[in-house]
C-alpha cells in the first residue's frame, strides 16, 4: 500500500513538474506528511533524497544541450552549498510542528503566486508560450 | 553568489530544490532566457541540494527506500508527460494542481 502511493506520488510529481515546471521538492514533502504520515523533517530529508538524483540526471542533459552557463552555476551552487548547510542546521534547530508551519507559509506563497500565472494564462491565448503544440491545440 | 545563498538556504531549510529562487533570479537579475536559467539552475541544485541531504542523513531523517520508489515513479511521470501532455490545457492542469496546493496548505496549518 505504501509502495504504491509512494510510486503515484511519483508519477504525479514527474507529470507535473515535466509540464509546469514545478520542483518535485513542492509535492514530495506535503505528500509524505500528510497521506504518509512522515515526520516533516524526515520528509523534507527524503525529498532532498529524490532532488538530487533527478536535478543530476536533468544537469547532465542540459549540460549535454549545451544550456548551461557554468561560470554562473558554479558561483551560485558554491553559494548554495553554503546557504544549504546553514538553512539545514536551522531546520533541526527548530521543532517538526514549527517547521511544517513554516512550510505551509512557504507553499501559500507560492500557490498564490500560481493562482495569479493561471489566470494570466487563462486571459487569453495571445499570453500562452508560442509553443508548437498550443498552435496545434488553440 | 546572493542568489545562492537564499536560495540553499530555502532549500536546506524546507527540503526543496531551490530552482523557485533561482530560476526567476537569473532571468529578473542576470538577464537569462527561460531556457538557460532553468539548465542552470539545476546544475546548482545538485550542490546545494547534496550540502543539504548530507545534514538530513547525518541526522538519520532520510528514508532512502521511501526516495527510491518515489525517483523511479517520478522517472514514469516525467517521460508519461513529455509524451503525452500536450492533450491537456497548461491552463486546467495549473488550475489542478493549484487547487491541490491551497487543500495542502490548509491541510498542513490544521494537522
Amino acid at each position: 500500500m505504501t509502495v504504491v502511493a509512494l510510486i503515484l506520488v511519483g508519477i504525479a510529481a514527474g507529470v507535473i513538474g515535466s509540464s509546469l515546471g514545478i520542483g518535485g521538492g513542492l509535492i514530495f514533502v506535503p505528500a509524505l506528511v500528510l497521506l504518509l504520515g512522515f515526520d516533516q523533517h524526515l520528509a523534507e530529508g527524503t525529498s532532498l533524497a529524490v532532488i538530487l538524483p533527478t536535478a543530476a540526471v536533468g544537469a547532465w542533459s542540459h549540460h549535454r544541450q549545451g544550456r548551461v552557463v557554468w561560470r554562473t552555476a558554479l558561483g551560485v551552487g558554491a553559494a548554495g552549498i553554503v546557504g544549504a548547510i546553514v538553512g539545514s542546521r536551522v531546520a533541526f534547530s527548530l521543532d517538526g510542528v514549527v517547521l511544517r508551519r513554516l512550510y505551509a507559509a512557504l507553499i501559500a506563497v507560492i500557490t498564490i503566486e500560481m493562482i495569479i500565472r493561471s489566470f494570466r494564462l487563462g486571459a487569453g491565448p495571445q499570453e500562452q508560450d508560442p509553443s508548437p503544440e498550443d498552435a496545434v491545440s488553440t | 553568489m546572493a542568489i545562492g545563498l537564499v536560495a540553499g538556504f530555502i532549500g536546506g531549510l524546507f527540503g526543496v530544490g531551490g530552482g523557485i529562487i533561482v530560476v526567476p533570479a537569473l532571468v529578473l537579475l542576470l538577464g537569462f532566457t527561460q531556457h538557460h536559467a532553468s539548465a542552470t539552475s539545476t546544475a546548482t541544485i545538485v550542490a546545494s541540494s547534496g550540502a543539504a541531504l548530507a545534514t538530513f542523513a547525518l541526522e538519520g531523517a532520510v528514508d532512502i527506500p521511501a526516495a527510491a520508489v518515489l525517483v523511479a515513479g517520478a522517472s514514469i511521470g516525467a517521460w508519461w508527460g513529455a509524451h503525452h501532455l500536450h492533450r491537456i490545457s497548461e491552463v486546467w492542469l495549473l488550475r489542478a494542481f493549484t487547487a491541490v496546493m491551497v487543500l495542502t496548505v490548509v491541510r498542513l496549518v490544521l494537522v
